[in-house]
């Protein structure tokens, strides 16, 4: 009996070779970072579910191997990330240092009981912040007592990167990874055009432009994602880890470019930095976007096509 | 008082006539009428529900002409987190007085693009039914006036709604209604009312998402992390996702 089906089949799989497996535009969103993954990407039903696998795969395996409660750091990925890190370090004179994490804990950030510590409470963190007190010996990074390695600011652009990857390389022509302030993308959009990428208003509800952009990651970094405000004055989380205090001088930095982790940690750096041109020219295929605390606009390094909407 | 009779008191004044006027041009500014002798004490619950209304959501607000109890008002703002602007072109709220020419019942009365709006009908019906019972009619009139930045560029046209493993369905922004969906940790309720959404019951144990405002804006969003549940609002292809 069966075997009168089997011609059946034969011709049914010559005739609809995509039969089950015809592509369409699939959106999920993960809970990774204590923040919804939104995924978008053109692909069959069957695709989709190994995407999504994939894509939790990787995230959770970048949240437990950065853990900021670790005390050293063997795993290659890790030292990978590190040598990432301490190059942006070196090329922001600074701005951007994954230490400063004795400061979102004095701040009050981790454990979200918020207070203005003293000047003395700040030298002392200070004294056990800066990338040049970390060492690496054996394949192991070594941090010294008291040090907490704050890796928010590169680590879930590193795992978008990751992902994205893992998608392409599975066939996904078109689609993007956003975790929060942090996506890639690439291939078209259901218009068949480059993809549209809100970059959200800092002040107000809304966006204030678009970016369109394909085979590129984009971060912001923003006064109005984490902070307090105490008699009239706004303590943010993204701090000067040369002073300890909170970065003044920007809103919002939007940064623009081939790799999410680079962007991730630029954008950090840009907010920080009082002379950001001078990172920026150090990466040439860079480009940022710089609301500061007046709410004026400027762009500086490598343009992408923006419109501003406001 | 009937809104007739209201807006019948309202023309016969001649500063109002190019009031409304105006407000029939400026398509995305709300203005909102209240008669009342002490209006601080009704506008910050007034304010609470009108914002619903606006596209503006900055927290500045301004005087436009002296108001008899500018005093008052200002204190009562300045104590709910709104400052005052440098200059009016920076405010979200223009508060500005008007002598009736002769008293009225107290009421309030809001006009959005040019149309009267009922907003009785929702939680302030309870405030209305309170201010008819007031005997004493008032000549103060006070009018707030939201200005909104944003263009109608932005005004969402769906809201979809991720919920964790399942198909994203998409809500018209156009069609009040309440839905229900099963989430990871419970069932979470979403409310479409007047353009806006917002998720009105959920499980989750520090109810952040109950208190993020309504969302309206293409991009916009409101999360319910624990149940993975995401609303966001879109307006037609004009972008993809948002960042920041």
């Amino acid at each position: 009996m069966a075997k009168k089906f089997i011609p059946l089949l034969l011709t049914c799989s010559l005739l609809f070779p995509n039969c089950g497996a015809r592509e369409k535009w699939q959106t999920s969103t993960l809970l990774v970072f204590d923040t919804l993954c939104e995924i978008k990407v053109f692909c069959a039903s069957s695709t989709f579910r190994a995407a999504q696998e994939e894509v939790e795969g990787i995230f959770s395996e970048i949240e437990s191997l950065f853990s900021p409660e670790a005390e050293e750091y063997t795993s290659p990925m890790v030292l990978e990330l590190y040598k990432k890190a301490l190059q942006v370090y070196h090329d922001s004179d600074g701005c951007f240092d994954i230490t400063v994490g004795p400061l979102s804990r004095l701040w009050g950030f981790l454990s979200k009981s918020y207070h203005i510590p003293s000047s003395s409470q700040i030298e002392s963190a200070l004294k056990i912040t800066g990338m040049e007190k970390l060492k690496v010996e054996d394949g192991t990074l070594i941090l010294l007592p008291g040090m907490k390695l704050d890796w928010g600011a590169i680590a879930k652009g590193f795992a978008i990167d990751l992902a994205s990857q893992a998608l392409i390389e599975m066939g996904i022509s078109s689609g993007f990874l956003n975790a929060g302030g942090d996506l890639y993308c690439w291939g078209k959009n259901p218009d068949n055009q480059d993809w549209n990428i809100g970059i959200k208003h800092p002040r107000e509800r809304g966006y204030f432009g678009i970016l369109s952009i394909s085979q590129l990651g984009a971060a912001t970094t923003g006064d109005y994602q984490r902070y307090f405000i105490r008699d009239g004055t706004r303590y943010h989380h993204v701090f000067d880890p040369r002073n300890g205090y909170p970065a003044s001088g920007r809103q919002s930095v939007t940064v623009c470019g081939p790799e999410t982790l680079l962007c991730d940690a630029l954008s950090t750096a840009i907010f920080v930095a009082k002379e950001p041109e001078k990172i920026m020219e150090k990466y040439p295929n860079y480009g940022a976007i710089i609301v500061d605390s007046d709410g004026n606009l400027s762009f500086i390094g490598k343009a992408s096509p923006f419109r501003s909407v406001d | 008082m009937d809104r007739r009779d209201f807006f019948k008191t309202m023309l016969a004044t001649p500063l109002l006539t190019p009031l409304i006027l105006a407000s029939r041009k400026s398509k995305n500014d709300l203005e909102l009428y209240l008669i009342a002798e002490e209006p601080q004490k009704l506008i910050p619950i007034l304010l609470e529900e009108v914002q619903k209304y606006s596209l503006s959501d900055g927290h500045k607000f301004c005087f436009l002409n002296p108001h008899p109890q500018e005093k008052a008002l200002k204190e009562c703002l300045l104590g709910r987190a709104w400052a005052i602007a440098e200059e009016p072109a920076k405010a979200s709220l223009a508060l500005s007085f008007s002598h009736l020419q002769s008293k009225a019942l107290p009421s309030f009365t809001l006009v959005k693009e040019g149309r009267i709006w009922d907003i009785r009908t929702r939680k302030l019906l309870s405030l209305w039914q309170e201010m008819n019972r007031i005997p004493s009619p008032s000549s103060c009139l006070t009018i707030a006036t939201f200005k909104s930045r944003l263009t109608d560029f932005l005004t969402g046209k769906y809201v979809t709604v991720y919920n964790h493993g399942q198909q994203p369905e998409t809500l018209s922004l156009g069609k009040n209604l309440t839905k229900s969906f099963q989430a990871r940790g419970g069932r979470i309720t979403v409310q479409v009312r007047d353009g806006k959404a917002w998720i009105s019951d959920s499980p989750c144990r520090h109810k952040i998402c109950l208190y993020s405002p309504p969302v309206s804006l293409a991009g916009e969003r409101t999360i319910c992390a624990p149940n993975n549940f995401l609303l966001t609002v879109e307006r037609h292809r004009s972008i993809d996702t948002v960042i920041g």
